[in-house]
């Protein structure tokens, strides 16, 4: 089933067509990587399906809900996990949840935050520390577990894997594996290819805010070979 | 160039592309020329106004016509305190202190007409002076101009490059001070020509003037060194701005307010009218004048016709309703003394504890010195009080002895019922010329810097402090890279 | 929702300048009121201490005056207090009340070289203006909302939460309400419950302290007003707080101390000083008069007189009190320009106080508490009208001739206790 379906999306900012005739979607169960390099579009795109802008043409559905005329459904739909997680440093990381949990409207139970944690792979331990004293991969497991919670179909990721150690990486793939087996459609931007490649089960050429390839990992691909074709503009 | 003057000229040339910064400045430099050129221009409008006043009345005085010199002694004198040139700097408090006071036998009225009791409560936000710009505006304009002189290169990471090309931390924080004071001197300059064209022009004595000017220089100093310690001390520049805004705002406008509410409340004094009444009360127990049986003026009746040798007042070569005007005068005069010495004490008393507040703000410590050298101070209002309840009594006793010289006993009693005594009780006017006219005489030099100094050496104390606070955040800088 | 203002409060108060800041303002506004109270405390200590002294003050006078019953002695010696009793909201803005006179006593001679008459304060003192609560309210709070709210926005941006916290917000305009609301909320708690203690304990009436928390939430309003449009611009959190307290310094500080500079040119008063000289020389000017001339002039004013026994002799207290009434009649044009040129200056303060909410706000406060400039024109006019009772009391005895007794001197008018 496609949660995500993005159509010949026009957005425009100042006069500047960022996003150009961009057409995506992602099913239930699957991860999409979404490459490319500054000002390509990526962040654009997550922007359009949170419905903080309104695209000049095309449509968008996030789980059957169009984020440009209904915000507010949408993001219902949505985990959001920003570049850089940040959280309220001086609360603890269940005081957190519970706080973010209150804001999007929704009442869970105190199993169920545990439970999301323990999903999120989270230490017990350090569930109830201020967040001031915690690592990025951290911080990212405390996100995951609002995700979890949520129980939301839609995961969208910015730059997840920046700036975490491979170890932390291995980690993260593991985590956003196991929701990806409860359904969830997620969709995340980078510019590491070797890292999408490592977990997307499909990955999307962006280029002046239109797809220029797609490639499905079940169908085989030459990583190597990508990388000549894109790793320059990937990385810049 | 070395290395602190280098990075003095950096920062200037920095401040010259920043527009907040430039936009503060230049609007500081606005405010004090207003600030000096309407404060000179009033000053010399309320002296110049005073002085016709005083003119006036001194020519009342000496061309009132013939009359009972006690007349005269009720018709009594205006006195009006002249403005130092200085107060177009620091006006301090003329404005709460009357200019004018008129003087009559036997009672001694207020200074009135104070210009705070004739404005509305404006005047109570500050008046507009270059003293009120340096004091208080001043120190916030370098706060925003400086708050980030260090703090910003630490979040940007550029004082890490900066060290490793060789800058030591304590070259960094001289150079960044210099060219912080650099700005406050700009700031000072308006006050300087002003003070400059007070000495050439208004006839401002030297000495004092260079004092306010070596006072607000070191009072901007302490600013300059605070904004830079509390910027490489911050973690980041925004902890700074608070920390130093409320460093303003705690000693510059509040420390000022609650000290005087401490000082009030543990010396209080009297009101004036319990001093009319305790004085009066205190005359009634000495002598009563109007009762014939009373002691202390039988005794100075019998001690009188002892002195010339007479049985009865009549006989005395002297006009004995002269002799006792005079002795009356004395006594309440006495009086008027003894209750404006204890109040003078009380006031000093509650003054000196601001001043012990002053050890914990510049801005109270400046503003002592400010006042002080500017001669318009307490002291310098407490000094035309003086003067004047001098130059009552002086000319009071000077009409009393015309009272008792010029007119005989017989004609003083006599003179409602005779109509001829009463005409020989009027006496030439001529007599009224011959009583001086006020001069008010201004603090000495000396005098002024005595009082000044305590501010100042509170001043040079808060540099000292902050030397060690820089070397402190010298040390914490290094430690940190 | 009731969970969310309670996570929102964990929120706020767990922030590291949130509860500092709205325990000094709680403590600046306790401080304030306390020290307002202590001093109208001590203001109204003094208007019960001077009672008996007053008192004691008269009976020696009436001791000796008595023997001999005359009354222009008693008019001429006896002095009358008349005091300003402070009102119940006068602790929470003292305004005028420390340089003017709330005291003042008068005898029966001409008034206008009595009426200025000024206080024994100390000048230093007074220089820096009082700590009260309008103090507070007018300079310390508003940089308190500027602590709080410099950074509402842009330091959620700073720390990058501002998207997630947009993604995840049911109601974005509802949580920057909860927000602003928890901080301005709290402040104004801190600020007035303070407040309301302290005017409860004066007997201040509701409605009056109606009017001081209504002008003082609008000010803060104001403020908080100003701090959001401000950060709707966009700018860092440091440009923010500097931009904020750049404007505060020109509101509070800069712009009333140019108005108190125009307004003084615009109206200059000088003829306090005028009259005062005015009315000595009509006074004394009058022992100089032929005495005939003195009494018609005043019989103009008080022709009830006019048929007494006439005036002989070198002196008579019918002429002295006579000729000093001519000479305030004298001095009434200067005395009544003075008085226009003092109200004119207030009537521009009112002005300018519609532009200047700092202005406004002390000038509403100061009418509210009746301690403002006017307050003390309407004690002089209450001193004027008490002046005109005793005159009329000692009239009858000095142009009858009739001699004043000890029992007389309770008869004189007493100053009203309002």
């Amino acid at each position: 089933m496609q949660i995500i379906v993005v159509d010949a999306l026009i957005v425009e900012r100042g006069g500047r067509r960022v996003l150009d005739n961009l057409s995506l979607t992602v099913k239930a169960g699957e991860i999409y990587a979404l490459l490319g390099g500054n000002g390509a579009g990526k962040s654009t795109t997550l922007s359009a399906l949170l419905g903080f802008l309104k695209p000049v043409s095309g449509s968008l559905s996030v789980a059957g809900v169009d984020p440009a005329s209904n915000a507010e459904a949408a993001r219902h739909k949505i985990a959001y996990l920003p570049e850089n997680v940040a959280l309220y440093e001086h609360l603890t990381a269940r005081e957190n949840v519970e706080y973010f949990l209150a804001l999007a409207g929704e009442a869970h139970g105190p199993e169920e935050i545990e439970a999301a944690f323990d999903a999120a792979g989270l230490q017990a331990e350090a569930r109830d520390r201020p967040l001031g004293g915690y690592s990025k991969g951290m911080r990212q497991k405390v996100a995951i577990a609002l995700a979890v919670v949520r129980q939301v179909p839609v995961l969208l990721l910015d730059e997840p894997t920046s700036g975490l150690d491979p170890r932390a990486t291995a980690d993260f793939n593991a985590l956003i594996g196991a929701l990806k087996e409860r359904g969830t459609a997620i969709l995340m931007v980078t510019h590491d290819l070797l890292g999408a490649a490592d977990c997307a089960d499909r990955i999307g050429f962006l280029d002046n805010g239109r797809i220029v390839e797609e490639v499905a990992c079940d169908q085989g691909y030459d990583v190597m070979a990508l990388h000549r074709r894109y790793g320059e503009a990937v990385a810049a | 160039m070395n290395p602190i003057r280098l990075i003095a000229a950096d920062e200037w040339r920095l401040m010259r592309r920043n527009r907040v910064a430039m936009l503060g400045l230049v609007m500081l430099l606005a405010l004090s020329v207003i600030a000096a050129l309407t404060s000179i221009a009033q000053r010399d409008n309320s002296d110049a106004i005073r002085a016709r006043f005083q003119a006036q009345a001194d020519q009342a005085f000496d061309g009132a016509p013939a009359r009972h010199p006690h007349r005269m002694v009720h018709y009594g004198h205006f006195v009006f305190r002249p403005l130092p040139a200085l107060a177009a700097f620091d006006p301090g408090v003329d404005a709460f202190t009357g200019n004018t006071i008129y003087l009559e036998g036997h009672r001694q009225n207020s200074a009135n007409f104070g210009d705070v009791r004739q404005s509305s409560l404006l005047v109570r936000f500050g008046q507009l002076t270059p003293a009120f710009v340096l004091q208080a505006l001043a120190p916030l304009i370098l706060i925003f101009i400086g708050f980030g002189i260090v703090a910003r290169e630490r979040e940007r990471g550029t004082i890490r490059q900066l060290f490793a090309h060789g800058v030591a931390p304590r070259a960094l924080l001289f150079g960044k001070a210099l060219g912080l004071g650099g700005i406050a001197a700009l700031m000072l300059a308006p006050g300087v020509l002003a003070l400059g064209w007070l000495i050439a022009f208004e006839g401002a004595p030297l000495a004092p003037s260079l004092t306010l000017l070596a006072g607000y220089a070191a009072y901007l100093g302490i600013w300059v060194l605070l904004i830079v310690i509390a910027s490489s001390l911050a973690a980041h520049a925004r902890t700074a701005l608070m920390a130093l805004i409320g460093i303003w705002a705690f000693t510059v406008i509040l420390l000022p307010r609650i000290a005087p509410d401490v000082a009030l409340a543990t010396n209080p004094t009297l009101t004036r009218l319990e001093t009319d009444i305790a004085i009066k009360e205190d005359l009634r127990k000495m002598g009563d004048s109007h009762n014939p049986d009373d002691p202390y003026f039988n005794a100075f009746k019998q001690r009188t016709l002892k002195q010339y040798g007479v049985e009865k007042v009549e006989d005395l070569p002297v006009n004995y309703r002269g002799l006792l005007a005079v002795e009356g005068e004395k006594l309440t005069s006495k009086l008027f003394d003894d209750y404006a010495d204890r109040q003078f004490a009380a006031q000093k008393a509650q003054s000196r504890f601001t001043d012990t507040v002053g050890l914990l703000s510049p801005a109270i410590a400046l503003r002592r010195l400010s006042m002080s050298a500017a001669g318009t101070d307490l002291e310098g209002h407490r000094r035309f009080l003086s003067q004047a309840e001098g130059y009552r009594f002086a000319i009071v006793q000077q009409l009393n002895q015309l009272q008792a010289t010029a007119i005989t006993y017989d004609d003083d009693s006599n003179r409602n019922k005779d109509p001829e005594a009463g005409r020989r009780v009027r006496i030439d006017p001529k007599n009224w010329q011959k009583v001086p006219d006020f001069r008010y005489q201004a603090a000495a030099t000396g005098e002024k810097l005595q009082a000044a100094l305590p501010g100042m050496l509170t001043l040079l104390g808060w540099l000292v402090v902050l030397g060690f606070g820089m070397r402190l955040a010298i040390r914490r800088l290094a430690d940190a890279a | 929702m009731t969970g969310l203002w309670r996570h929102e409060l964990r929120l706020f108060l767990r922030q590291r300048l949130a509860l500092p800041a709205l325990a000094l303002m709680a403590l600046l506004s306790i401080a304030s009121v306390w020290a307002g109270m202590a001093e109208i405390e001590r203001q109204r200590d003094t208007i019960a201490r001077i009672q008996p002294q007053q008192a004691a003050d008269v009976a020696a006078i009436a001791k000796w005056v008595s023997v001999e019953g005359d009354a222009g002695n008693a008019a001429y010696y006896t002095f009358h207090a008349t005091w300003d009793e402070p009102s119940a909201l006068a602790f929470a803005a003292i305004g005028q009340r420390d340089v003017a006179p709330y005291i003042l006593r008068i005898r029966a001679l001409g008034l206008e070289a009595q009426l200025y008459e000024s206080e024994n304060y100390n000048a230093e003192l007074a220089l820096p203006g009082r700590f009260d609560w309008a103090f507070v309210l007018t300079y310390l709070a508003p940089l308190f909302v500027i602590v709080l709210l410099h950074d509402l926005k842009s330091g959620e941006r700073e720390a990058g939460r501002i998207g997630l916290l947009a993604a995840m917000a049911r109601n974005q305009q509802a949580l920057w309400r909860r927000r602003i609301g928890l901080r301005i909320g709290g402040l104004l708690a801190a600020l007035l419950i303070p407040f309301l203690i302290g005017a409860a304990l004066s007997g201040a009436s509701p409605g009056l302290a109606l009017i001081f928390i209504v002008v003082a939430a609008a000010y803060i309003l104001f403020w908080a007003m100003l701090c959001l449009w401000v950060g709707s611009r966009g700018w860092s959190s440091v440009t923010n707080a500097a931009t904020l307290a750049a404007s505060w310094l020109v509101l509070t500080l800069i712009l009333p101390a140019l108005g108190n500079l125009a307004i003084n040119s615009v109206v200059p008063v000088r003829q306090g000083v005028e009259l005062t000289l005015e009315q000595r020389e009509k006074v004394h000017g009058g022992w100089d008069k032929p005495k005939q001339e003195t009494m018609q002039a005043f019989f103009k004013a008080y022709p009830e007189w006019k048929d007494t026994k006439p005036v002989e002799g070198g002196f008579h207290w019918k002429w002295y009190y006579a000729f000093q009434h001519l000479g305030d009649l004298a001095a009434a044009p200067q005395a009544k320009a003075y008085r226009e040129g003092l109200e004119a200056r207030d009537r521009w303060t009112g002005r300018f106080g519609f532009a200047l909410p700092a202005v406004g706000l002390q000038t509403i406060l100061h009418r509210t508490a009746r301690t403002d400039l006017n307050a003390g024109l309407i004690y002089q006019d209450r001193i004027r009208s008490y002046h005109k009772q005793l005159r009329r009391f000692y009239y009858p005895y000095v142009f009858n001739e009739v001699p004043f007794r000890e029992a007389d001197f309770v008869k004189a008018p007493q100053w009203e206790h309002r």
